[in-house]
């Protein structure tokens, strides 16, 4: 006893990103092995190095927090490699890289072993790791007694860098098999080395230690058996307690500090370098950057650019040289020139994307010069970081583009980032609960709430909410574990389109991985990683907004005979003569408008009136998490109506009064950026640009990590002592909380701010044209077409219906356009398209197109159109020009023969016999309009209320609830749009149609309880309540009664389900917000009756 | 469904994975009152209705149930089919008088499925497919019945909705070609089904044998000796049918219909065919004596049928049993022999479970219960035993003391092996050790989540007994001072 070991390291330590085997994280790893005193430590996740940039920043951590504690740093070093189990029998051994070539060496080697195998899996054998052992350590880990041949082997390939690592399991044996391991690792000249292979950090993680395990074998706890480990062993040890272990080879205790002596390798050493592609031979990165901004600047401004302009640029190429970045700018501009060279619309967005630089090289369509964008503000010099910029691509094209990257920079020097998925409260109560033996039924009541949540975090009051009893020991239990393993690493998956291109091969600077798409890479290092070690991102990302105004700028160059672009588009400024497009918004018409068309943000519109391209930025903005958290939404809005003076929040003295005056002033004093908040941080409570930096990162993790504690201490401290206000301290950290979740810089903002104006100004003055484009553009936005159709039609827009002879695949234009007063497309018609009709496909609407004119059904069945296609078109009504109505298309079309025989077709002779007329019974109308909504989603016949309103007395149409005084009571009815509850709050927003227009309306969340079948399940409803008119207009009904009125639509027909589809993105109250697909509808036959319905007998025992 | 599932007034919904979403599949009349529906996701009907209970749906358990409805529905007559998922058939012709006609034979029916808790919507026609649709869709006239009685298939639902028709008598009206060209010949063919004209015939639960005798009893009986009586004459008639075919019955099935609905179902196989009534009646009473829960009448039979489906010329020559090697069946032939003769469960043989915690490693299963398939591990715990490593000790004893017996023992802390112990009486020093082979708690199934984990050492004293001692908690991370048992003795 007594035997310390000078300078232990444990070696073997593995983290959760060996997933569901390791249950600490990198940082938890490191911090216990450097509090128990340890020398340093060897970070070997299972074929991975995904973990190990978190394990070098916790060093990182660790020594800035020693520096700012004015301590002496830590002698801590840290390994960093990959626990590489192998297909061959080959007992695991443990690579850490001795040199930068070593590390190469072994991202080729995962990289070889990632892309044999399928998604997630790697596929290593022995003479892989002998080909690539060039400065690589090596440990062989037990069991190791019958593969004296794979250690000799080993020892043979890679004399003098191989060790036998021997563990203490408590076994039973576990002296035998050292000694029979000591004995083997002699007889092959290796030396024995001691490690303990921790999966966790301490030994109270074994409970969750276990539960993964579960996880990992689909079992549960009860039947795990001798799955889990028999002990809680498996944790990082005190240098003391392996002495006691190992006192019969007190050598291998010294064998670490040995290893950790030779490495010669660290993770800072991983040198980014920019491809060259982009700089043609003979110029400097630098040199080029400013000839080519010149170039295009000269373009731009033939007679001369604008002083200010060039001051501009000046004053950013002398940032750009200082920090290196030329290439980078090169880089992002090289992608976006492909682009715009395909006629693919695109636009920066980022820290650096509103640059001088960047709106002259066509990266963006934001004129910093115009909107006083300083980019020095974007860019932190003291920063090493690489500046931001992503860039959005139509999202239909996207593709094009990503393919040309692989292309051009070829595979081994490019590919997409890592995204982590981690445990988030769902899928933690979901499979913990199953761990636990606990009923599907109860996990799933536990972990969906009704709201479809987005809370972060599992908590008490949720538990509660579903009739369960929190302190019942089992759910305890439960909410412990959850919240244990919550945040913590599930598997690795594919950035949405973050690339990392470098100039040297890819796959020696990082292990590469297959997607599961096709033709996709990835590498496995996310955005975190990827800042922490200044390596060059370029976000490559889709926006289907883009789509739609490249389609719009289309039909205006067609039709129209006018050509646009994202930064022709005039007067985002109050000078540019467009105070109508200004007008139109604040009027909250932004059906269809980018960014700002949620009910929310319409709330907003007549309440911000925005008049200037600045407040588009703010109400990008405002509507977000971050400002609603953070109480910040009525101060600001208080102060823009003028109700409150402006005040800056100020500290107490010495401290300069103004000193907020740069970060607070342009937003009437009240926080409401990203940005704002950091540099909040910094400038009012006292935080280094490290320690903000640090902040910054923890705010994208607070849901995952925790850490909130800390710095709401320091923030909050920080502002108090410096003599601010110590609500508003409070309530700047409750927005920092809340960008945490939903992040939205002003740099991001303003990129958004702009097509949020072009978008504006399209559907202003070409509201037939952006009709058409944003339909063809679907799915995408908030609405559905129905509401789109409606809306363009209001809008004084003639929409023709879907027609075999005159409808093409998308939506098009008919007739000539004019300029009529503010509309620029008179005259233009809106002719709906055959992708309206559900389930058609575009391909038969090429074969339609080809056979045209078509006289008949039959000619369509010739022309190849499939027996569903024919249908299709019947049930849409789309064949009025054959001269046939709904009903007679649908029968007609059921009997003709789709695989025409050959025969008859070459004849050209009807191939179907006379067949008497079946005589059946006309359509009626509301029959004809739950037609339309279940084949088009829409009718331009009318809508369903306007047929069923005498079924629906005392009620009032839209139209005459706006005209209510504020305070009257009011009955209104409507199809259910949109339930949203936001945030979980007070309140419930229903969002009903009808003939005339939509109502908003407010459930208090008491009333709810109350009215709980009805809210939830209500197709059709009636609100009672009262009328409440703000001062700028915005009506709501404040409900008191809700009643059920679904069955009305059934009075519409017994054959069609008339209910129009939730809005698109509505966050449905059941299924969260949805914005990857629309749901799909529904089967037309609901069990309505009764008597259809099975019901389940009254129990008894059958005995 | 089980009885104490849910109170009857409590919103009930039988739910079943779909895609990742669970569905609801049933409901109880209490949660169709709220609006839910089948077809609902779970998440949405809670939603709507917070306290709705929720058990996975179990269709193996319906079928069941179903045909054990079916099963007690051949006292009315022995044509009877299931049709899953919601009802079953009765052939009633020529049955209809035994109970005084049509309608009181429907109200027969219905009084007794509605003691047993079952909601029934009952239907008379004239074919089997009439009757059933009738019933499904609860109307009174063919001609009315909704388009869906013909066709599950939504396409062929929405073309007949699409084109106007709303009900059966709609489409019959129209031209039988048009009605072909649209929709296929099985649409016809399930129209005509819903007449006599194309009746499918039913495909019965079991094949009515053809000797057959039955008797009905206006009280129950309920006297063991009665039923023996009343088998006993059973047997004299259907011997009479059998020695008028010049045939002997194989297969012997009787069939007791207790008035509550319950069907007790006993059968006996002859080596030979056999008519003699005193003979099958000696092997039903051996039957009855073995039986694991003995017959129970409850309020009595009021039907009791005999049935020799399986029947052979009596002359067939004998078996033979000239000995021979012994089958590899004999051991599960043992086991029948010894079951039967013992009740089910009383054989039993040491199983391994696996398990950390030894003694939990070995139980006694029952010999005859072979795992069903399907069973999941919590259903059948039992695990292959480990085998044994050549050259190794064992490491555990066989026997272990239940409960391990206390010591007091000289050991080094912190967790170092045992030098000297006391037990029984007697001080044992140990001469050689191996260990500690250390074995945690099993935290999830205690209250306090922990537990203390036990460090197992196998010991040999100066006079050569070995011993497996263990130390209960580790010292200062668990306890301040383990305690120490011996566990076993190894041989």
């Amino acid at each position: 006893m007594g035997l310390l070991a000078p300078g232990f390291a444990e070696l073997a330590a593995a983290t959760h990103y060996s997933f569901l085997r390791g249950a600490s994280s990198p940082a938890a790893m490191v911090q216990t092995a450097a509090a128990l005193g340890h020398a340093g430590i060897g970070i070997a996740d299972i074929n991975t190095l995904a973990g190990v940039v978190r394990a070098h920043v916790a060093v990182r951590d660790l020594a800035e927090a020693a520096k700012e504690a004015g301590r002496e740093p830590p002698r801590f070093k840290l390994a960093v490699g990959a626990r590489l189990v192998f297909i061959d029998g080959t007992p695991d051994v443990i690579a850490y890289p001795a040199t930068r070539t070593g590390w190469g060496r072994l991202t080729r080697l995962l990289t070889l072993g990632n892309r044999r195998a399928e998604k997630g899996d790697c596929h290593l054998s022995l003479p892989d790791l002998i080909d690539h052992a060039d400065g690589l350590l090596l440990i062989m880990l037990p069991p190791g007694s019958s593969q004296h041949s794979k250690l000799a082997a080993l020892a043979h390939a890679c004399p003098g860098r191989l060790w036998q690592g021997a563990s203490m399991g408590h076994g039973g044996n576990d002296r035998r098999q050292l000694a029979a391991l000591a004995a083997q690792a002699q007889a092959c000249g290796v030396p024995l080395l001691a490690l303990n292979a921790p999966l966790y950090a301490a030994p109270q993680q074994r409970p969750l230690h276990d539960v993964i395990t579960c996880i990992r074998h689909g079992c549960t706890l009860d039947t795990a058996g001798t799955r889990l480990a028999a002990n809680a062993e498996r944790h990082l040890k005190s240098a003391a307690e392996l002495a006691r272990l190992f006192r019969d080879v007190p050598q291998a205790l010294a064998e670490p500090a040995r290893l950790l002596a030779r490495i010669d390798f660290n993770l800072d050493q991983l040198r980014y370098d920019y491809p060259d592609e982009p700089v043609p031979a003979g110029y400097s990165p630098q040199g080029w950057l400013e000839t080519l901004t010149q170039q295009k600047a000269r373009e731009r401004w033939p007679d001369g650019i604008p002083p200010k302009m060039a001051a501009l640029l000046a004053e950013e190429f002398r940032i750009i040289a200082r920090a290196g970045y030329a290439p980078y700018f090169l880089t992002v501009h090289d992608i976006v020139a492909f682009a715009q060279g395909r006629g693919i619309l695109c636009q920066g967005r980022g820290s650096a994307a509103n640059s001088a630089v960047c709106f002259v090289l066509g990266i963006t369509a934001v004129d910093p010069a115009e909107h006083n964008l300083l980019f020095s503000r974007f860019i932190s010099e003291e920063r090493k970081e690489p500046p931001d910029i992503d860039v959005d691509f139509e999202h239909e094209r996207r593709e094009e583009v990503m393919q040309w990257i692989y292309e051009r920079y070829g595979r081994e020097r490019a590919a997409i980032a890592a995204t982590v998925i981690h445990y988030r409260p769902r899928s933690a109560v979901r499979e913990v609960g199953k761990v636990l033996g606990l009923s599907e039924d109860l996990t799933s009541r536990l972990s969906s709430t009704v709201w479809g949540s987005y809370a972060s975090q599992m908590e008490r009051e949720r538990f509660a909410e579903t009739g369960i009893d929190p302190d019942n020991p089992a759910i305890a239990r439960l909410g412990r574990l959850v919240s244990e393993i919550m945040g913590m690493p599930r598997h690795l998956s594919q950035h949405v389109g973050g690339f990392v291109l470098t100039q040297t091969r890819l796959d020696e600077l990082v292990p590469i991985h297959n997607a599961a798409m096709p033709d996709r890479t990835f590498i496995e290092w996310d955005k975190d990683d990827i800042d922490a070690l200044g390596l060059m991102k370029v976000d490559v990302l889709a926006l289907g907004m883009l789509s739609c105004i490249r389609r719009a700028f289309d039909f205006i160059e067609t039709r129209l005979g006018q050509a646009w672009s994202l930064d022709s588009v005039p007067g985002d400024t109050p000078r540019g003569g467009t105070a109508d497009v200004y007008h139109m918004l604040q009027r909250a018409d932004s059906v269809g408008v980018f960014q700002v068309e949620s009910r929310a943000q319409m709330n907003m519109l007549p309440r911000l009136k925005p008049a200037e391209f600045y407040d588009l930025v703010i109400q990008v903005a405002i509507v977000r998490p971050g400002p609603i958290q953070g109480d910040m939404v009525h101060p600001y809005l208080r102060r823009r109506q003028g109700r409150e003076a402006v005040h800056l929040p100020a500290p107490g003295p010495p401290h300069d009064p103004d000193e907020l005056k740069i970060v607070l002033g342009k937003t009437l004093g009240v926080p409401l950026f990203q940005e704002q908040a950091m540099k909040l941080a910094i400038t009012a409570a006292g935080f280094t640009p490290a320690e903000a930096n640090r902040l910054r990162r923890s705010m994208a993790t607070f849901r995952s990590v925790g850490g909130m504690d800390y710095f709401e201490e320091k923030l909050v401290g920080g502002m108090t002592a410096r003599g601010y206000d110590l609500d508003f301290a409070r309530r700047c950290f409750n927005q920092i909380k809340g960008f945490g979740s939903y992040g939205f810089p002003e740099s991001h903002a303003i990129a958004f701010a702009r097509l949020v104006w072009v978008s504006a100004w399209l559907k202003c003055r070409y509201p037939a044209v952006f009709a058409a484009a944003l339909l063809n553009a679907q799915p995408m936005g908030f609405y559905a077409p129905a509401q789109i159709v409606r809306d363009a039609a209001e809008h004084g827009v003639q929409v023709l219906p879907v027609d075999v002879n005159h409808s093409a695949w998308d939506c098009t234009l008919e007739g000539a356009g004019e300029q009529v007063g503010g509309r620029h497309d008179a005259g233009l018609a809106l002719r709906l398209g055959l992708r309206q009709i559900s389930g058609f496909r575009e391909e038969w609407a090429q074969r339609i197109a080809a056979a045209r004119p078509v006289r008949s059904l039959e000619d369509l069945g010739r022309a190849g159109l499939p027996a569903r296609g024919l249908k299709l078109l019947a049930d849409a009504d789309a064949c009025a020009s054959l001269g046939l109505n709904r009903r007679d298309a649908g029968w007609q079309a059921l009997r003709t023969p789709v695989d025409s025989l050959p025969l008859f077709a070459a004849a050209d002779a009807s191939d179907l016999g006379v067949e008497a007329a079946a005589d059946l019974p006309l359509m009626a109308p509301g029959e004809e309009v739950a037609a339309d909504y279940q084949v088009l989603r829409l009718s331009l016949r009318g809508h369903p209320l306007a047929l069923l309103r005498r079924f629906l007395p005392e009620t009032r149409t839209s139209a005459q609830f706006q005209a209510t005084k504020n305070g009257r009571r009011a009955t209104v009815a409507g199809v259910v749009l949109v339930r949203q509850r936001p945030g979980g709050g007070n309140a419930i927003f229903i969002t009903l149609e009808d003939e005339t227009g939509v109502v908003n309306v407010v459930v208090w969340a008491r009333l709810f309880e109350r009215y709980r079948r009805a809210i939830m399940a209500s197709r059709l409803m009636q609100v009672d309540g009262e009328v409440q008119r703000s001062p700028e207009g915005v009506m709501h009904l404040m409900a008191t009664r809700i009643t059920d009125m679904s069955a009305v639509l059934d009075r519409l027909s017994d054959a069609h389900d008339a209910t129009p589809p939730l809005a698109r993105a509505s966050e449905d109250l059941v299924h969260g917000p949805s914005n990857r697909k629309p749901p799909p509808p529904k089967p037309a036959n609901r069990a309505g009756h009764p008597r259809d319905v099975r019901v389940i007998p009254k129990s008894r025992d059958f005995h | 469904m089980r009885a104490g599932a849910a109170p009857a007034d409590t919103p009930l919904a039988l739910i079943a994975n779909d895609r990742g979403r669970q569905i609801i599949r049933a409901v109880n009349e209490a949660a169709l009152a709220e609006g839910i529906v089948p077809g609902l996701a779970l998440a949405d009907a809670r939603a709507r209705l917070p306290g709705l209970r929720a058990l996975p749906h179990d269709p193996a358990a319906d079928t069941a149930c179903l045909d054990w409805l079916a099963q007690g529905a051949t006292r009315w007559s022995p044509m009877v089919a299931a049709r899953p998922p919601h009802g079953f058939v009765i052939d009633i012709s020529g049955c209809a008088h035994l109970l005084g006609g049509e309608a009181s034979l429907v109200a027969d029916i219905v009084t007794r499925l509605h003691r047993l808790g079952f909601s029934v919507q009952p239907a008379l026609a004239a074919t089997p497919a009439a009757a059933l649709a009738l019933a499904r869709f609860g109307v009174e006239r063919t001609a009315h019945l909704p388009l869906a009685a013909l066709s599950d298939l939504e396409p062929v639902q929405i073309g007949l909705r699409r084109a106007g028709l709303r009900c059966v008598g709609d489409l019959a009206r129209l031209p039988r070609a048009a009605v072909a060209s649209r929709f296929g010949e099985a649409l016809l063919a399930a129209l005509d089904a819903l007449t006599e004209a194309a009746a499918q015939p039913l495909d019965p639960l079991q094949p009515a044998a053809e000797v057959m005798a039955e008797q009905r009893f206006a009280s129950p009986i309920v006297q063991h000796d009665a039923v023996r009586a009343v088998l006993e004459r059973l047997l004299l008639r259907c011997g009479a049918q059998l020695g008028a075919r010049g045939q002997g019955g194989r297969h012997f099935a009787l069939a007791l219909y207790r008035s509550d609905g319950h069907v007790a179902q006993l059968a006996v196989d002859t080596a030979e065919p056999q008519r003699d009534a005193r003979a099958v009646l000696r092997l039903f009473d051996e039957r009855i004596a073995a039986l694991n829960d003995p017959l129970d009448p409850g309020f009595g039979y009021d039907l009791v049928r005999l049935a020799v489906p399986i029947t052979a010329p009596l002359d067939e020559s004998q078996l033979g049993l000239d000995g021979g090697a012994l089958a590899e069946t004999q051991l599960s032939e043992l086991v029948d022999r010894l079951t039967a003769r013992l009740g089910r469960g009383r054989l039993r043989r040491l199983e391994h479970a696996d398990t950390h915690i030894p003694e939990q490693a070995s139980f006694l299963g029952s010999l005859a219960d072979c795992p069903p398939p399907g069973a999941t591990a919590r259903d059948c715990p039992a695990a292959a035993w480990p085998s044994l490593v050549p050259g190794e000790p064992p490491a555990r004893p066989i026997r272990l003391f239940d409960p391990p017996q206390p010591i007091e023992v000289l050991a080094e802390v912190p967790d170092g092996p045992p030098r000297r112990f006391r037990w029984r009486g007697r001080v044992h020093d140990v001469a050689a050790h191996e260990g500690p082979e250390r074995i945690a708690a099993q935290w999830w199934q205690r209250k306090d989540g922990a537990g203390l984990t036990r460090d197992y050492w196998r010991v040999e004293d100066a006079t050569g007994r070995r011993f497996w001692l263990f130390r209960h908690g580790l010292y200062e991370r668990e306890t301040a001072a383990p305690g120490w048992y011996l566990h076993g003795l190894f041989a």
